[in-house]
């Protein structure tokens, strides 16, 4: 049995490269990209709180003066009602201290017309 | 030494009964709830910027609930005025701004869209605008903002 002489040679096309590269895959964006890119957000949102802040400060001057022209219309229902309670309780004085002589219904314990609120008040 | 009670606690508080003393003239309370009030507060006090300032003078003189009676009746019938005058002419926009108002919390920011067609057909029909005194010159007014930061999350 004899096998005839065949030369061994490279594959049909030739043998691929030697891969002797380093083969790292792709690490995302550089550290300078990163930096800017986190400077520039941070940038964007300081921006935006401090515009948010102003705008803060128009809309609660906006809530005070709301309220500011309020006070008069509720100050008036409130001295109304305020100045009912002090008449009924001024007759009720009268009535209770009639026999007692030289009281004087509602006068003040200071010596002071200015007025004051009164510190019992009986709904 | 022990005092009479009653077995039973009031759950309403005690309320003086006497009306106001007949040499007193009456007024009608406005009677108006806190968001119609809110959703009106701005156009109160243009509409009676007079007898408010009034008012408050009289109360700096004298902080004596008897001595500004004459001067409180006629603010509380100017907002009385006006709230029927509102009431005639942009119902269906005050109605919907104070609605609003009512269910945000009462922050005028929350409701942008119906605030400002309330202050249109106020201008319109009534000729009074909104104007928030102490504006920064040159800036647009806060409830004038085309885009502005604080909004509704939930449009």
């Amino acid at each position: 049995m004899s096998i005839p002489y065949r030369q061994d040679m490279p594959p049909p096309g030739g043998f691929e490269a030697v891969k002797y590269k380093r083969n790292l895959p792709f690490r995302g964006p550089g550290a300078l990209a990163i930096l800017g890119g986190i400077t520039a957000i941070c940038t964007y949102g300081f921006y935006r709180l401090g515009k948010g802040n102003l705008e803060k400060r128009e809309l609660h001057r906006e809530k005070v003066w709301s309220r500011i022209h309020l006070v008069p219309l509720l100050m008036a229902e409130g001295d109304r009602d305020a100045y009912r309670r002090q008449q009924a309780a001024l007759a009720r004085e009268k009535e209770i201290m009639k026999d007692v002589k030289g009281w004087v219904p509602g006068s003040s314990v200071y010596n002071n017309p200015k007025y004051h609120t009164p510190e019992i008040v009986i709904l | 030494m022990s005092t009479f009670q009653k077995g039973t606690v009031p759950t309403q508080p005690y309320k003086e009964p006497t009306p106001l003393p007949d040499h007193v003239p009456k007024v009608e309370e406005l009677g108006t709830t806190s968001a119609p009030l809110k959703s009106a507060a701005f156009f109160i006090g243009a509409y009676c910027k007079e007898y408010n300032e009034d008012f408050m003078l009289c109360k700096a003189e004298n902080r004596d609930p008897g001595h500004c009676l004459k001067e409180g009746r006629r603010v509380t019938r100017c907002a009385t005025d006006l709230i029927n005058k509102m009431r005639e002419n942009c119902l269906e926009q005050f109605d919907a701004h104070w609605n609003c108002l009512e269910l945000n919390n009462q922050e005028y920011y929350r409701c942008r869209k119906p605030e400002r067609t309330l202050n249109k057909c106020m201008f319109e029909k009534l000729g009074l605008t909104k104007v928030i005194p102490g504006t920064p010159a040159g800036q647009k007014p806060v409830h004038e903002i085309d885009s502005p930061i604080f909004k509704p999350i939930q449009k």
